[in-house]
């Protein structure tokens, strides 16, 4: 009677963690997904940057606000690209050392499966032989 | 790749397949975008030779044209991403169009190099199972 709850904890066991570990795959996928989003954003406004330098001191930009289109100033144009690609980088940076967090999880967590599943196969084996 | 057993390697081949759809998927849309930019540099050239003044149709909304006149032609707001619109001469447009055909082309080829050694991994991964499979078949 001992080993069958003992058996039917570890199985309790074994399926929260296997939730968990589920879970963690879910938040990796989704920052894979955060990331690439970012990713594709920093190299579109790097584009706009390249364009930006290429230009005359007179020349003229404008910004597209909803419907209506604002000029703006050259250096402005410029200093607000360069804020939002300097958010950027630090956006995708942050978001890579969550990613090296969550997949050091879910390794531990793929670990400690094991060995629980390990300990109910012996518990099973020793029930067996009994 | 060989000492890999039956899993593995079918593991390996579709890894190998899924990738390589991939960088098709991407091939196409850069080939779009191509394309797209081609025809945008066709409508430049075409616009600079009309003269001032030429009668126009000008489209409101897909299906509503108005009609109108062409103002001055050497003036043109080129779209550069994330909202902003730069006003070019119409040399510069041109070259503007150029520079990003240019930049896609490269692009494409890169991709295509790495593209065409996914197929090659794939292709030999397929032909290893393949082997595989013919050594283990006999047996049975």
């Amino acid at each position: 009677m001992g080993s069958t709850s003992a058996l039917k904890e570890l199985q309790r066991d074994l399926e929260n963690k296997a939730n968990d570990l589920s879970k963690l795959q879910k938040d990796i996928a989704k920052n894979h997904q955060v990331r690439k989003k970012y990713t594709i954003q920093l190299g579109e406004n790097e584009l706009v940057l390249k364009e930006l330098d290429l230009l005359n001191e007179d020349a003229n930009v404008y910004k597209l606000i909803g419907p209506v289109l604002v000029k703006q100033d050259l250096a402005e144009a410029n200093a607000n690209v360069r804020k939002r690609i300097d958010y950027i980088s630090t956006e995708l940076k942050r978001l890579d050392g969550i990613l090296q967090d969550l997949e050091e999880k879910q390794n531990s967590k793929k670990e400690a499966i094991f060995k629980v599943q390990q300990r109910i196969q012996s518990l099973q084996a020793g029930k067996g032989k009994a | 790749m060989e000492k890999m057993s039956l899993e593995q390697l079918r593991a390996l081949k579709e890894q190998a397949d899924l990738e390589f759809n991939l960088f098709q998927d991407s091939l196409n849309n850069v080939r779009t975008a191509t394309a797209r930019l081609e025809i945008a540099s066709t409508a430049l050239q075409d616009l600079s030779l009309r003269p001032r003044g030429k009668k126009m149709l000008v489209p409101l909304t897909a299906s509503l044209y108005v009609p109108g006149s062409l103002d001055d032609a050497d003036k043109v707001l080129v779209d550069v991403g994330t909202g902003y619109f730069i006003e070019k001469t119409m040399v510069e447009g041109k070259e503007y169009c150029e520079r990003k055909i240019n930049l896609l082309k490269s692009n494409y080829d890169q991709l295509l190099e790495v593209a065409t050694k996914k197929k090659s991994i794939a292709d030999e991964t397929g032909a290893i199972l393949q082997a595989k499979l013919k050594q283990v078949a006999p047996i049975q």
